[in-house]
């Protein structure tokens, strides 16, 4: 059999067509161009933002090298704390919604409740920041859905009380948001890492064996599935405390601003009408990317303490440390998590309709569909616009994982491991690091297409999400079919479009689904590339959040969270009418 | 005799004069109008049948609204596409021309037109980013009575160069929730700055201004200092229409910080935090957390009770120590793609029947820059109210108008606010 197959395998390479060589040159370049995709445009950034951070900037008559720009920043007011504050929400944020993760998956682990919750917070994961934060917001303000609720039958509130969330000193609100918002990130991609059949099976089955063997299941998932499921949640987690330690959108919605978060600081320079704050801005983009770079560090460092001390505990035999209670605990805050993010949802659904609603009635006054349909009215060309880009950057990217992940399967060598850090690279760096010299350098170029501008800086945060979420499914193909196709004497090409892809349907739209809500949910980078030319549902949602009602930005972040749902949904429903047989 | 005839010779020779003098000088002019007129013919045949990337915050579904109007208008007269680019901040616009400078795209920019005044003119015309002596040639711009109308020839005192058109004036209004101040002893309604203080310390949190530098708090932080230097020596209170400079800054700005140490531990979030907008005030007095709030729009406010963003028992109404007041403009960067098209866009911005929607309350309400008298008799029929909503800026309730500083003391007060009130303790 072994031999049969490794013949097989040979027979393409013995019988190359040449009306394949298109197809297998493009194959093989592919990784290369998808290395300079994300690469150039993310240093080129860092160096435009390097340049004038050092005194480099000919439009504002600076032209001699100099540290005048880090002077300025560390003369800043309260630059110490917009680090701190910065590094905390984002570390704080991270560890808990780390440890939350773990918690569910190891006391939900091998029960159908995984399914069910990871069913319910799943959706959380295509609601843009901004959506979130603005939901999370009106839950815990003095005027907000809690406040109500209580309101005036027990505490005695006619008037909304003085509170202090959200926009609290410490950073507490912001901490919320992003723990709610990357829990379900967390959980998606540890959930994903298990759906893989092999490694999945393995554990599932080792954490059997511990049962049998008297371990409590908490401590079975700690002690024989989390050291295999760790290092490949390791980049995600990166991912997500270099987001956190650098996002914009929920620090300006519930952040403090006497100082604010360090990014938004950052921004407030860049887009400041004294020009000349733009140096400082550089300078404290570098102060972002040590920051960041620091806290990555400081996790990393973490991480091998934690090992270090604790190895021993994994073969001391122990097998209960008061599991009962903890699962009861994880139990309970899986309820609060849920019940909370489930409010703040039921709170936009009803501002979205609300007529009057004055503080403290539960419910509003009467229901109107008015904000709808003068929202509707304006959302035309956003909503051409959005979908535009978000069709065209997520073709792009599927093509370009597919040749890659094609070429790894042609030359039968796995990626290396350069090649997977870079694909993380723009998660990893700061966006508001680079992206100000990434649009500089897109003005050099050229100027007057912003929609390829967009496109092109969409595809940076969109191919990372796209490639994570095919390369598993693709990697797991069955070989056999392409071998027996080569062997018929299907040119690779052939092989590629009519054996693999028609298999890879389900998995292509899901990552067609969730490069869309990416494109969809970026802000910042639409922006800037697009000059504010190029207005989309999440730059509108974003602008009215900061200038119109609370009723307008709840449709629009209802809005935002239905796009990428109907998304998700087709890619459910389409696989179920097409190529029915190759998803058994 | 002699005498006599020389007489009639010299008055015959200056009679002659006198009428080759007024023939010369009507023909100047007339050479004069034709230019300009030739000059306008030459702009509307350039300027026809293209786009217009008109850069102005999009914060107000109002405005936005009035801008599409507008849109419509300039399709149906010249063809043109006007696009409106919705700004949270204008300062982003004024990036946008200084990066396309840095990027030496000197003619191909991607702004049109941008609505502007204040710190950001200064910005702009500063750095030579703007398009010159075009405004003031507009044909529509006669009817601002520009020489016995300075207001729309200086922008925050600075003069415009025919660099930005008049669009609109606005002035500093405020607004209440009639069922939170009950007119009770200790909760009046406060009707001038000090009075404003006092209730604000018997009703702590209720009040607050948006954190600088926003443009709206920036202008409460200028209406207080005005308003502080009503009883100053004329040296010190002329200092406000002069350059803020290292020398003054502190005499002038001192009364400004001793009155704001006062009131802050009194507003909301005890002065700690500061709302990021107006809108975002406007929410929050929605919210029932504060009780009173100001803006620079008045008809934003019955346009948000009729959207339900602010509750039926709002109230506006006008400080009686004064209102501060200005005129806000659109203007042309140096690099516009479209410069010529943006000029008939101001023009048209500028027409009485434009001009005229615009003061409309239901359409926007933002007061016209046209001088009455300088309008036919249809032309000012056009500017007819109706009554306006309860809780609508009654008509003619601003008896007193204060006139914005000079704009270098936005930076001033920008600076001495960052460093006091920027990091709380």
């Amino acid at each position: 059999m072994s031999v049969v197959s490794n013949k097989l395998a040979a027979s393409p390479t013995l019988k190359p067509h040449k009306s394949a060589d298109m197809f297998s040159k493009l194959v093989t370049l592919s990784p290369r161009f998808l290395l300079a995709l994300l690469i150039l445009p993310v240093i080129g950034g860092l160096i435009s933002v390097l340049l004038p951070a050092f005194g480099y900037a000919p439009v504002l008559e600076h032209t001699t090298l100099g540290l005048h720009g880090f002077t300025m920043l560390m003369q800043t007011p309260g630059l110490t704390h917009m680090g701190m504050l910065s590094v905390g929400s984002g570390l704080i944020s991270t560890l808990l919604a780390f440890i939350i993760t773990l918690m569910i998956l190891a006391t939900f682990f091998n029960s159908p409740w995984l399914n069910r919750i990871q069913r319910l917070l799943s959706p959380i994961l295509v609601i843009p920041h901004a959506a979130a934060a603005i939901a999370v917001g009106f839950l815990i303000a003095p005027s907000g859905m809690i406040s109500r609720l209580v309101s005036p039958w027990f505490s005695g509130w006619e008037l909304a009380p003085n509170g202090m969330f959200p926009h609290d000193a410490f950073g507490i609100s912001i901490i919320l948001g992003l723990t709610l918002k990357e829990l379900p990130f967390l959980l998606l991609m540890a959930l994903g890492v298990l759906a893989q059949p092999e490694l999945g099976k393995k554990l599932r089955q080792q954490h059997k064996v511990a049962l049998n063997l008297g371990y409590c299941p908490m401590t079975a998932f700690f002690k024989v599935v989390l050291p295999s499921l760790y290092p490949l949640l390791r980049l995600p987690i990166l991912a997500v405390l270099a987001y956190a330690s650098a996002s914009v959108e929920m620090p300006l919605i519930l952040g403090p601003n006497t100082p604010p978060t360090l990014a938004v600081a950052i921004m407030h320079w860049f887009n400041d009408v004294d020009l000349n704050l733009r140096i400082k801005a550089s300078a404290g983009a570098l102060l972002q990317l040590v920051l960041t770079g620091g806290l990555l560090a400081l996790w990393l460092g973490g991480e091998k303490t934690i090992k270090a001390l604790f190895s021993d505990l994994l073969t001391n035999g122990e097998r209960e440390y008061g599991g009962v209670y903890w699962q009861k605990i994880t139990t309970v805050l899986t309820v609060f998590v849920i019940g909370f993010i489930l409010l703040s949802l039921i709170g936009l659904i009803m501002w979205s309709v609300a007529g009057f609603w004055r503080f403290p009635a539960a419910l509003p006054d009467q229901l109107t569909l008015l904000h709808f349909k003068s929202a509707l009215m304006q959302m035309q060309s956003p909503l051409f616009n959005t979908l535009a880009i978000g069709l065209v950057t997520t073709l792009f990217a599927i093509i370009i994982t597919l040749l890659c992940l094609e070429s790894e399967q042609l030359s039968a060598k796995p990626m290396s491991r350069f090649t997977s850090l870079i694909i993380y690279l723009p998660l990893l760096v700061p966006s508001i690091a680079f992206l100000f010299g990434l649009v500089w350098l897109q003005q050099l170029v050229n100027n007057q297409a912003a929609f390829f501008n967009v496109v092109f800086t969409h595809l940076l945060f969109v191919l990372p999400y796209v490639f994570l979420s095919l390369a598993s499914s693709y990697r797991r193909l069955d070989p056999r079919f392409a071998h027996v196709a080569a062997s018929l004497g299907a040119t690779p090409c052939k092989v590629f479009l009519q054996v693999k892809l028609p298999q890879l349907f389900a998995p292509i739209l899901i990552a067609a689904a969730l490069g869309l809500a990416i494109s969809f949910g970026q802000y910042l980078p639409t922006l800037l590339a697009g000059g504010g030319r190029i207005a989309t549902i999440t730059t509108e949602a974003v602008t009215l959040a900061n200038g119109a009602s609370r009723r307008t930005s709840a449709v629009y972040a209802i809005m935002q969270m239905a796009l990428p749902l109907i998304g998700f949904i087709l890619a459910w429903v389409l696989p179920k009418y097409f190529f029915k047989s190759a998803h058994r | 005799m002699l005498a006599n005839k020389c007489w009639q010779t010299l008055s015959r020779y200056s009679f002659c004069c006198v009428a080759f003098c007024i023939c010369l000088v009507i023909s100047f002019k007339s050479l004069a109008s034709t230019q300009l007129q030739s000059r306008w013919q030459q702009v509307e045949s350039l300027g026809k049948d293209q786009s217009v990337y008109f850069y102005a915050w999009g914060g107000d579904a109002q405005i936005n609204a009035y801008i599409q109007w507008a849109a419509q208008q300039v399709k149906a007269k010249y063809n043109i596409n006007l696009v409106h680019v919705k700004l949270s901040d204008t300062s982003e616009a004024v990036s946008r021309v200084l990066a396309e400078k840095s990027a030496n795209n000197n003619d191909k920019g991607s702004v049109d037109l941008i609505w502007i005044n204040g710190a950001n003119f200064a910005t702009m015309s500063e750095h030579s980013l703007l398009l010159k002596q075009w405004a003031n040639k507009l044909p529509n711009f006669s009817y601002t009575d520009p020489d016995n109308n300075p207001a729309v020839n200086f922008d925050f005192g600075i003069p415009t160069n025919g660099m930005e058109a008049p669009w609109g004036q606005a002035s500093l209004t405020f607004y209440y929730d009639s069922l939170a101040i009950d007119g009770t002893a200790n909760n009046t309604l406060p009707k001038t700055l000090n009075q404003l203080l006092s209730w604000s310390a018997q009703n702590p949190g209720r009040f607050s201004y948006p954190k600088p530098p926003d443009f709206l708090g920036m202008s409460f932080l200028k209406y207080a200092l005005v308003m502080l230097h009503q009883q100053s020596d004329d040296t010190l209170k002329a200092q406000l229409n002069q350059l803020a400079t290292a020398q003054n800054t502190a005499q002038v700005l001192n009364p400004l910080w001793d009155f704001l140490n006062k009131l802050h531990p009194t507003l909301w979030r005890g002065g700690k935090h500061f709302m990021q907008s107006g809108a975002q005030m406007r929410r929050l007095v929605g919210d029932t957390e504060l009780s009173i709030a100001f803006t620079f729009s008045a008809p934003e406010v019955p346009a948000a009770v009729k959207r339900y963003d602010l509750p039926k028992s709002i109230r506006s109404y006008a400080m009686q120590d004064g209102s501060l007041s200005n005129t806000h403009f659109v203007a042309i960067p140096y690099n516009a793609s479209h410069a010529q098209s943006a000029q008939l866009v101001a023009n048209f911005l500028l027409s009485p029947e434009a001009q005229a929607q615009k003061q409309k309350a239901s359409i926007w309400g933002d007061k016209s820059v046209l001088i009455q008298s300088t309008l036919t008799p249809q032309q000012q029929a056009l500017f007819k109210t109706t009554q306006p909503h309860p809780s609508a800026l009654p008509l003619n309730s601003i008896k007193r108008t204060l006139n914005e500083p000079h704009p270098s003391w936005v930076n001033a007060i920008m600076q001495g606010w960052q460093t006091r009130f920027g990091v709380s303790q």
